[in-house]
């Protein structure tokens, strides 16, 4: 199942995209991440976890308009396709199934 | 394009090595985030958290990949080699010089390699060897001349033990040399005595007999198993009995055989305790008797060098002021540093000397060096015709990396060929190595290990590089565009004046070692004819290995062919001297006169001429002594007729001078004449029986002589030398320099001829229509010799320029420091090497051009 596994950084990539919505790049996931996990990630760290997601189809991108403050160059937005939010749900629905399996914290 | 405020090293990391498709995005992200970080943190944090952040997209996902693959990499190879061995097809000639070149130097590296690795693995084997030392000591006697010797007194050993901070200190003697008896029978022997901690302290393993108790009795001994084998025929010979000097020695253990890497050798070890009842002891028990022993130590593991240099300093000031004539100075030496050894005189065994190693070294490398500039030379001067070929490589996509890899690939592949001839070159040479002289016979085996093997490979890619880096260099940075337009347009500038320097300096080594080899021959030679004053023609000194002379002589005198017969105490003018001070009585004023012991009949066989007073009257006639004339002007005596009669005190007795010799040069060519005088007879113990032989059958008298000696000793065999080879061997130091200088020599020689040889070809060769054309329009052979040599020329006459003085000042250094008496040198001795070199040099381009005048025009301007 190599092809649609999720790692626990990308499952988190991708809910950050998710949050962002329409402002989803690089450095807004990256500060979106850092705020909530109170984590400190790279942004080398990120593109990473961005390719894969991108190769596993889980993710699109999209060139948006340059921008001054960033020297000219454009802004990459991502966005979660529906095989990205099936998969994240499906994720969702099997921890909550084990979570209901566990007799004593119910 | 980048914001100015961002380091600028760190963007253009990231730009080299980010691949293009995410550049924009990252580094617009990496950006963005650094104009926020400004905000929060202030400028220098936020460049600090830039670097980082670039530094941490080093990652596989991020970086380009480089375009040589795996996949390409094999065909590319491929690819590689067919191109290198076409090329090497293609120029036959150039491909054979490179190879033989290079193989020439390689042979000569390979020797070196295997020569020094072995020197530097002696005594390696010792498993405490970083704690073993050897005590030496550095005498001056009253002259102020301070020589350093190996070797030290047994008296200091035993002092060492009061002052402690040794864990072991083992005293050695060399005085167990001669023959072993064992039923009748006689075995010559070279051992030591040695103090029972030896094997405690050196890694010598017994087969037989107990390590600590070994060698603590007196009269007991470890023999070596080749030894046992030799005298009993079987290995396990704990507790037999042999004799030695009248004395019984029991047999205690067996050692196994010293490695031959071992600085230490014997067939005997007997315990030292035995020297206490040697005749000598009294005398081998002083602190001035350094001469044959030698004391090891063994120091803690943490043990204090200063706290050691203090107390050697303590007790070599306490016992020179008890010493009247010398002082001696104590000195330490790691077991590391004996072998090869830094010069120090009385080594306990042969050893080589550190400085042989050296001199190889550098040599080989020199050698190395010329072969490869033979190589860049003429693939740097041929670099056009593959002009074309980087030319559509690039094109194709090749990188500087790939070209560069190519082009060192070709002269890996010409290197590995070498390394094939060169070795069966090194094998050729090993013998003639090995027997250069003393050193070289018995230290050296040249004996290959996978170790050299390594390093031999090593080697053969290390000169493949140096060879290939210039020329591959030059090649890659070939422009496409440049090539492409029309190579005629092209000129290699950039190569020409390193090819100048490197055929330049290739010369100057081949004239220097070539005029180094002339002066040492005519040394050599000057050394062998020197006029010694005597007459040494048809002499033979033979060696009477313990025998009574005047009974040897008896026995040789019934054999008509001995015109006269004499005896002395050793061979002069071979290196050996002898001498003690000699004063007048009464008079403080002393002087060092050397000396030797004869019987009367030696000043007629050899040919001294007495100038005053007589002969001595016989052999045993006492207190009577001959002198020299420098001995007569020292004491000032007056004329040679009034010193007859006058007293001396000499080894501490009085003599009178009865006669005076013209002087002779009794040392070699390196001492300057002293005074010295005549002992009479056996007053030192003879060694030497001379004989003046005139004989028309050499052969049969030597038979003759030997049945004679037979006669006498059954048990040595008939030891003779003739005087003239006894000195030849006093000069061997000599002839093994010419003999290197002389394999070097033609090495160097050949390489650069070779060289030379290659480029007169490219050069002829590329101007072939230039050279037709001067032809037709009537240029003279020549003009046409000369328009091709004047570059040469130039070089040439730069490299002898140099190499004369830089040769001459060698020679003096290394040869003409050592000796009184040397040749002349003068413009012949010099130039010949040179102008010998400059011929030949001449000969060769001459021989291309006569080659390029002979062709019919018509052959060469046909096409065009």
């Amino acid at each position: 199942m190599k092809g649609t596994h999720l790692g626990e950084f990308q499952e988190i990539v991708m809910l950050s995209i998710l949050i962002l919505d329409e402002n989803a790049y690089g450095v807004t996931i990256q500060e979106e991440i850092d705020q909530r996990m109170k984590r400190k990630i790279s942004r080398g760290a990120l593109q990473t976890a961005l390719t894969r997601l991108e190769e596993k189809g889980f993710i699109t991108s999209a060139y948006g308009e340059p921008t001054a403050e960033r020297g000219g160059r454009r802004k990459r937005y991502y966005q979660v396709s529906n095989r990205g939010i099936e998969t994240l749900k499906e994720a969702k629905d099997l921890r909550q199934d084990m979570w209901k399996l566990i007799p004593k914290l119910a | 394009m980048k914001h100015p405020e961002v380091p600028s090293f760190a963007y253009r990391l990231f730009r080299w090595f980010c691949k293009e498709t995410m550049f924009e995005e990252l580094e617009g992200d990496l950006e963005e985030s650094f104009l926020k970080n400004k905000e929060t943190y202030g400028l220098s944090r936020a460049r600090k958290i830039y670097t980082k952040e670039v530094l941490k997209m080093v990652r596989p996902t991020i970086m380009k990949r480089s375009n040589s693959g795996p996949i390409y990499g094999i065909a590319l190879l491929s690819n590689y080699s067919t191109v290198a061995v076409r090329n090497l097809t293609k120029n036959k000639l150039f491909s054979a010089i490179n190879i033989v070149g290079l193989a020439m130097s390689l042979a000569i590296g390979l020797l070196a390699i295997a020569f020094a690795a072995e020197m530097y693995t002696y005594d390696t084997f010792h498993e405490k060897g970083d704690r073993i030392y050897r005590i030496t000591s550095a005498r001056t006697n009253i002259t102020e001349e301070t020589d350093v010797y190996a070797s030290a007194s047994l008296y200091t050993a035993k002092r060492l033990k009061d002052y402690g901070g040794f864990e072991k200190i083992v005293p050695m003697y060399k005085g167990f040399y001669g023959d072993v008896a064992l039923e009748e029978k006689l075995f010559a022997v070279e051992g030591l005595y040695v103090g029972e901690d030896f094997f405690s302290v050196f890694s010598f393993p017994l087969e037989y007999g107990d390590v600590k108790t070994a060698l603590s009795e007196p009269f007991t001994a470890v023999i070596s198993e080749d030894f046992a084998f030799k005298l009993f025929g079987k290995k396990n010979v704990v507790g037999e009995i042999f004799q030695k000097d009248e004395h019984s020695y029991t047999i205690t253990g067996v050692a196994r055989n010293a490695p031959r890497t071992s600085h230490l050798k014997f067939d005997v070890l007997a315990s030292i305790v035995t020297v206490e009842s040697l005749p000598d002891h009294d005398f081998l028990s002083k602190w001035g008797t350094m001469w044959m022993s030698y004391v090891y130590v063994l120091l803690p593991e943490n043990y204090n060098m200063d706290q050691i240099m203090k107390n050697l300093g303590q007790l070599e000031a306490e016992e020179n002021a008890m010493a009247e004539r010398f002082q001696i100075s104590l000195g330490m030496e790691s077991l590391g540093s004996i072998f090869p050894s830094d010069g120090k005189y009385n080594q306990l065994r042969t050893v080589m000397p550190e400085k042989n190693v050296n001199r190889i070294i550098i040599l080989a490398i020199i050698v190395l060096f010329s072969a490869c500039f033979n190589y860049t030379n003429l693939s740097l001067a041929r670099s056009l015709k593959r002009a074309k070929e980087v030319g559509i490589r690039k094109v194709v996509g090749a990188n500087k990396i790939q070209l560069f890899g190519q082009f060192i690939f070709e002269s890996l592949l010409i290197s590995i060929l070498a390394l094939a001839v060169g070795y069966v070159f090194f094998l050729l040479i090993k013998p003639e190595f090995l027997t250069l002289d003393r050193y070289f016979a018995r230290t050296t085996s040249l004996d290959l290990t996978v170790g050299i093997g390594l390093m031999f490979f090593g080697l053969t890619v290390l000169v493949g590089i140096l060879a290939g880096f210039l020329p591959s260099l030059i090649m890659t940075r070939f422009k496409p565009s440049t090539i492409l337009k029309g190579i005629h347009k092209m000129k290699v500038r950039k190569g020409v004046g390193m090819r100048e320097i490197m055929t330049g300096l290739q010369f100057m080594f081949s004239m220097g070692f070539a005029i180094l080899v002339i002066l040492t021959y005519k040394q050599y030679h000057f050394a062998m004819n020197f006029d010694l004053g005597y007459d040494t023609e048809d002499v033979l000194n033979v060696e009477l290995q313990g025998n009574d002379p005047d009974v040897l002589k008896a026995a040789f005198a019934e054999i008509p062919e001995i015109q006269s017969s004499s005896y002395c105490s050793f061979v002069a003018s071979t290196g050996t001297t002898n001498s003690d001070y000699a004063k007048l009585p009464g008079s403080l004023d002393s002087a060092i006169a050397y000396n030797m012991s004869i019987d009367p009949a030696y000043i007629g066989t050899i040919g001294h001429r007495i100038i005053a007073g007589s002969n001595f009257t016989s052999a045993t006639s006492e207190q009577q002594v001959i002198v020299n004339e420098q001995f007569v002007q020292r004491f000032q005596l007056g004329n040679a007729m009034d010193a007859i009669g006058t007293r001396i005190q000499f080894y501490d007795k009085t003599q009178t001078i009865v006669g005076v010799v013209k002087d002779f040069h009794y040392g070699t060519i390196r001492n300057e004449l002293n005074p010295f005088v005549f002992l009479p007879g056996k007053t030192n113990k003879p060694h030497f029986v001379n004989l003046k032989i005139k004989s028309t059958d050499l052969i049969k008298t030597m038979e003759k002589l030997d049945e004679a000696w037979t006669s006498v000793d059954q048990q040595h065999e008939f030891k003779a030398t003739f005087y003239d080879d006894q000195i030849a061997l006093a000069y061997s130091a000599l002839s093994s320099s010419m003999k290197t200088y002389g394999l070097l020599a033609i090495v160097a020689i050949s390489i650069s001829i070779l060289g030379l040889l290659g480029m007169a070809v490219y050069t002829t060769e590329s101007r072939i229509k230039e050279l037709t054309i001067r032809k037709v329009l009537g240029a003279s052979f020549t003009s046409m010799a000369l328009l091709l040599s004047k570059n040469f020329i130039k070089i040439f006459v730069v490299a002898s320029l140099v190499a004369i003085p830089v040769s001459y000042m060698l020679f003096k250094q290394t040869i003409l420091t050592y000796s009184k008496y040397s040749i002349n040198v003068g413009f012949w001795e010099l130039g010949s090497g040179a102008i010998l070199i400059i011929v030949i040099a001449l000969i060769t381009i001459s021989s291309q051009t006569f080659k390029a005048a002979k062709t019919n025009p018509a052959t060469n301007l046909r096409n065009e």
